[in-house]
């Protein structure tokens, strides 16, 4: 038996802790409040349009990456997407180990570039490559513009 | 001109270092590679790169704080925030303008001053999109492994037979923080982590410092030294987005190798290279390394693995010095460090790890979770 595993904590030894304050706002940015006021108000998530290159991005922005013009178009996404690549996480967001895992996905939109990277709603037996989602949203009156609006993608079929 | 490395230092990569802080852990480094290259930095040395990633380090303004440990003190002295080859790059491009007759390239990681690395690397998270979902930064490759395993049809088992090799090449490498004689069934039976990704299919942090010293084509030669040449080197960057990067394939290494191949004049580098230095940093992205820099064919790697085609003996050695999933994850130093291992097998220097005969290496570097970044260095020998 060899080691596989050795302590990283330098807490053990000599040294002076310290931590760094860090605390940002971020703001969405013209793109981003067109989607999160239509997400809280109207319940539905927009792409927007690069004329030029006939792209739509998800999430939007103001900038095609393609072309570089400015975007001033905005167009409905598809209410059903597709899971295009999908995981389980045994570990939480700080390392610790989850009692039962998280599944996520790359949920991707017909004619959409892009996509949203979110939680799916189902047991991890269910999670598989091209199920048909949608987003399920929390009630109109808890939504504030922002992605945790957006509960997770659950299957359209149950 | 051509420019070559002249000088190799590093330290050990250990799991923690409570001996040493970090601008101690860069003196070492740097003492042994002006010790190799017989350079004194206060007198010989026409400038300094340094390679860091604020966050990472811990404080702000990584880069004034560098000079005293290189011997760089009221010289030019400049930091990347990038990877170490991305600064080996800059270093290259100073020598190229006629000014710089030797210059230093430097990348550490001390990760284990880091409490909350989780925490750290989620800093890397879009803030709007991707950060208030809650998850665990890691996840990403846990979807990219999982893009990967269907576009190319390659097993599982291939990325426990990376494992496998990596850890038990590290064993010949005195300087490696994990080594270990581990088995696929090891890998493939350790904890769920982000499937398909286990626990062992993760490199686990280290701490190691890396110094380069480059000279140009006359100052080697008055030197009489005998330099490896850096033939090419490339970078670049696919979308920062994560919903719209391809996350089928690593973009950026593709174009940075195309990039380096063509200063390089390599036309063939499955038939031209004789070995390979590459980011392993999650056991499949060795794989998908290989396929993007043109060592494998699109969906061959996880086969070839299988076979043993990369092992020390195989036809393409890689990672032989034990990548990082046998040596640990430097951070920003990772990809100095394979350029570091590439110069030294180049140079018949790499001990017990030494494969015969190689002329021309490659190493390629990713800038970890979450970027789709990368940066490819051709390395050789003689003329």
């Amino acid at each position: 038996m060899t080691f596989l595993e050795r302590t990283t904590d330098a807490r053990r030894f000599r040294q002076w802790e310290g931590n760094v304050e860090a605390d940002y706002i971020y703001t969405s940015g013209v793109a981003g409040e067109r989607f999160f006021v239509a997400l809280r108000d109207d319940g539905k998530m927009l792409a927007s349009r690069c004329t030029a290159c006939g792209l739509d991005y998800l999430p939007p922005r103001l900038f095609c990456e393609d072309c570089f013009l400015e975007l001033t178009e905005f167009v409905d996404v598809p209410p059903e997407g597709r899971v295009a690549a999908v995981t389980m996480a045994h570990l939480d967001r700080r390392g610790t180990p989850l009692s039962r895992p998280q599944v996520w996905a790359l949920v991707t939109f017909e004619g959409i570039r892009g996509g949203l990277v979110h939680r799916l709603l189902v047991p991890p037996a269910k999670a598989r490559v091209g199920l048909a989602v949608r987003a399920k949203l929390k009630a109109r009156g808890d939504r504030v513009g922002a992605i945790t609006d957006i509960e997770g993608f659950e299957p359209v079929r149950s | 001109m051509r420019v070559g490395i002249i000088g190799v230092g590093m330290t050990a990569f250990r799991p923690s270092t409570p001996e040493y802080s970090w601008k101690e852990l860069m003196f070492e480094a740097a003492s042994r590679a002006y010790a190799d290259a017989g350079v004194d930095p206060r007198t010989e040395v026409d400038s300094f790169v340094t390679c860091a990633e604020d966050y990472y380090e811990g404080f702000g303004i990584f880069d004034e704080f560098t000079p005293d440990q290189l011997g760089g003190a009221l010289r030019p002295v400049c930091t990347v925030t990038g990877d170490g080859l991305q600064g080996l790059a800059n270093a290259f491009m100073q020598i190229q303008t006629g000014l710089i007759d030797i210059a230093v390239v430097e990348a550490h990681s001390k990760a284990s001053d880091i409490l909350t690395l989780e925490g750290i690397i989620e800093h890397g998270l879009d803030p709007i999109w991707n950060k208030p979902l809650g998850g665990h930064p890691f996840l990403i490759a846990g979807l990219e492994a999982d893009a990967f395993v269907r576009k190319t049809r390659t097993s599982v088992k291939a990325f426990a037979a990376v494992v496998a090799k990596n850890r038990t090449n590290a064993l010949r490498n005195p300087l490696a923080a994990y080594a270990a004689k581990v088995d696929a069934e090891q890998v493939l039976s350790s904890a769920e982590r982000f499937a398909p990704l286990r626990a062992l299919d993760i490199a686990a942090p280290a701490d190691g410092g890396v110094v380069l010293v480059l000279a140009s084509e006359a100052a080697a030669r008055r030197r009489h030294a005998n330099p490896v040449w850096i033939r090419g080197i490339g970078w670049a960057s696919d979308s920062p987005t994560l919903e719209t990067r391809d996350w089928t394939q690593a973009a950026y290494a593709q174009l940075a190798a195309e990039m380096a191949y063509r200063l390089a004049k390599v036309r063939r580098p499955a038939t031209e290279i004789d070995f390979a230095e590459v980011d392993d940093r999650f056991s499949y992205k060795e794989l998908q390394h290989l396929e993007a820099v043109g060592l494998a064919k699109k969906g061959e790697a996880g086969r070839t693995v299988l076979k043993g085609g990369y092992d020390p003996g195989g036809a393409l050695p890689v990672n032989v010095a034990g990548g990082s999933l046998g040596c640990g994850n430097v951070f920003e130093a990772t990809g100095l460090h394979r350029a570091a291992e590439v110069a030294l097998q180049l140079r018949g220097d790499a001990g017990s790890h030494q494969i015969d005969g190689v002329r021309v290496g490659v190493a390629q570097s990713w800038r970890y979770i979450p970027s789709a970044t990368g940066a490819v260095a051709v390395l050789g020998v003689g003329q």
